[in-house]
């Protein structure tokens, strides 16, 4: 690798996606712009339905984007053709989120750990990929004794360690981890959470990192985003966010969480009412607008830009402040 | 006078098949108080559900079987009763909210219906089908859906809105005792601060006692009155809410690990200190305490014998070196 260490690895410029369903167009990601910093981690937040999922996929071209740019290392990747898209296949990785579904179940943990190695001739021999497989396999902590077994005869957690070995056997710089820990019980999430910041310290991982919790997009990020509708509302540094929350909806957010603490009981005046409105054909303006509670008749009059509220923090909202 | 609703002596519940014996629920004792609400803490495999699950005779036949202990409810022993008399209590005197709300309801038939039903089959009062059907509005009302949409099909609203269904169903007869397993693990997270919200309005106007079942800490400290927490069937540690989350007290290990596996919101850490290792195969359990094979403060006897629970005013803890009076 050549490349700085320091820098912007992935940028998106105005990024969207439209899916075309019975009755129009459904909006997933609805022009989303920002930069991924070499070896720091992005967070993105929302609720079911936001679109950080079809993110994630868009910026590693699973999916095509209905109109906008991604850079990756400075190039634009958008126009290439999946062939021109394989040789950069192994900086951009990815980890999903139901390590129950997302392996093989006939393939042994070393033959899953083995096989993107396979599949990109890194090695001539099949030893030398075993034994590399074998490799990360302790580097993710996975006993020896589970070279041979099958992914049913493991929990959770394993199962997702050996996600996590697939997606760094081929070196990658960029991973999108989508939701790694939803599907897993704290004690094992915790383990997770710091396997992955672990990697991420020695191999100068950038991560972008989807998840609804909020707690563990505080503590794995160094910035946030916070998605709702397709849009991006706010977008800050993860301990600003926290602190100074501006958009109606990350202050609602943020609210809503259960806090493991006593002292502040469920405090029902903050409960946002309503639910998401339909993605598919939105009406202009914010989103957010039937659930707001200092909305107005502007909100709906036309885009409502991310505007710069604080150093790197911006927020997309008219009525900062009421 | 006692408020006591319902206790639970030394409850033991086993999956048996043909290969092995699943040790699910290990000599549990509780007592539950009329109108407070006891969480149930733990994570996947713990085995809560299988609890509540025993609670209502719900096991399924061919494998679960309670081996020992009794659950009296209002000075019933709810294992005496014949099935048809266990019918009677199930959904009038203890409703279950299940997990799912996406799979919980009946999807060809219409949620005003469904409400109706349980109305209908435990109809003590002699109500007539216009009686039922303003109850049916009444409770729909209760939950925060619009009446006029009894007459929608599941599939016509949103997750959240089914499980206000679901509960709607559950509250309609004014049960004594509401058993909720995950009731939010589905739904979003403003959505969850909706339903939990409600549901601790709705147990305040109904005096309805509530188990609820939940892997979220966070939950239990918003809501709950009564803290137990599970690990491999065993309930290790067990206290008023204030109790569990006095962090200057002492605690079950377990319990310390539990909190220090969650990312803190107010402070920044660097690492999450979880416990290592996973919980053990319900099918080999230690012979000792169970938590021993992870528990940092393990010694021999802790592998040898199982601890015995520690009690201080309530707060019981079941470990041989924490908790006990002071």
């Amino acid at each position: 690798m050549s490349t700085p260490l320091t820098g912007t690895l992935l940028e998106t410029k105005g990024l969207k996606k439209y899916f075309k369903v019975p009755g129009g167009w459904l909006h997933a990601v609805d022009g989303v712009d920002f930069k991924i910093e070499t070896g720091k981690t992005l967070g993105v937040v929302g609720e079911s339905g936001c679109g950080k999922t079809t993110l994630g996929r868009i910026m590693l071209k699973l999916v095509e984007p209905t109109d906008g740019q991604i850079f990756f290392d400075g190039k634009d990747i958008t126009k290439l053709s999946k062939r021109e898209m394989k040789s950069y296949r192994s900086d951009m990785q990815i980890i999903f989120q139901d390590p129950y579904s997302s392996l093989n179940p006939r393939m042994t943990v070393v033959d899953l750990i083995a096989e993107p190695m396979w599949v990109r001739k890194i090695f001539k021999t099949r030893a030398e990929t075993v034994a590399k497989a074998k490799e990360f396999m302790s580097i993710v902590g996975l006993a020896k004794r589970l070279e041979t077994a099958y992914p049913h005869e493991l929990d959770g957690g394993r199962r997702q360690r050996i996600g996590i070995a697939r997606a760094l056997c081929l070196n990658p710089r960029f991973i999108v981890c989508d939701e790694p820990v939803s599907a897993l019980d704290v004690s094992i999430q915790a383990q997770i959470l710091n396997l992955l910041m672990d990697l991420q310290e020695e191999m100068k991982l950038t991560y972008f990192f989807i998840t609804h919790d909020l707690s563990v997009v505080k503590h794995i990020s160094d910035h946030i985003a916070v998605m709702y509708l397709g849009k991006c509302v706010e977008y800050s540094p993860a301990e600003e966010l926290y602190k100074n929350p501006v958009h109606p909806y990350t202050k609602a957010l943020l609210k809503a969480i259960p806090i493991p603490d006593i002292s502040n009981r469920l405090q029902k005046e903050h409960i946002i009412k309503g639910e998401l409105t339909s993605p598919v054909n939105p009406k202009p303006g914010c989103r957010f607008v039937a659930r707001c509670e200092v909305s107005r008749d502007d909100c709906t009059k036309g885009d409502i830009p991310l505007v710069e509220v604080s150093p790197g923090h911006f927020v997309s909202c008219l009525h900062i402040g009421e | 006078m006692p408020r006591e609703l319902m206790s639970i002596e030394n409850l033991s519940v086993i999956y048996k098949t043909d290969l092995e014996t699943v040790r699910a629920v290990n000599g549990v004792s509780i007592t539950l108080e009329k109108g407070k609400t006891l969480g149930i803490v733990g994570e996947t495999g713990a085995g809560k559900t299988t609890l509540a699950l025993s609670l209502m005779r719900l096991l399924p036949k061919a494998t679960g079987r309670i081996t020992e202990g009794r659950v009296i409810l209002q000075d019933q022993d709810l294992y005496k009763l014949s099935e048809i008399e266990m019918k009677s209590i199930r959904g009038n005197l203890v409703s279950m909210i299940f997990q799912d709300p996406m799979t919980s309801l009946n999807p060809i038939m219409k949620v005003g219906d469904q409400i109706a039903e349980s109305l209908i089959l435990h109809n003590d009062e002699k109500l007539t089908k216009e009686q039922i059907s303003a109850r049916v509005e009444e409770t729909l009302t209760l939950v925060g859906i619009p009446p006029f949409r009894k007459n929608d099909y599941p599939h016509q609203f949103s997750g959240g809105m089914k499980q206000r269904v679901v509960i709607a169903i559950a509250l309609a007869c004014k049960p004594q005792l509401l058993i909720a397993d995950e009731p939010t693990t589905a739904l979003d997270v403003t959505i969850q601060a909706q339903v939990l919200s409600m549901m601790a309005d709705l147990k305040e106007a109904l005096d309805t006692a509530m188990i609820m079942i939940t892997h979220d800490i966070g939950i239990v400290a918003q809501i709950c009155d009564y803290v137990a927490v599970m690990y491999a069937g065993e309930i290790i540690e067990y206290g008023t809410i204030q109790d569990i989350f006095d962090h200057s007290r002492e605690h079950h290990p377990y319990t310390v690990g539990l909190f220090g596996s969650i990312p803190d919101l107010k402070h920044k850490t660097r690492r999450l200190s979880p416990i290592d290792g996973l919980m053990p195969d319900p099918t080999m359990l230690p012979r000792g305490c169970a938590f021993s094979p992870r528990c940092p403060k393990c010694e021999p006897l802790c592998k040898d014998q199982k601890p015995p629970d520690r009690d201080n005013n309530g707060h019981r803890i079941r470990c041989y070196f924490v908790g006990g009076a002071q």
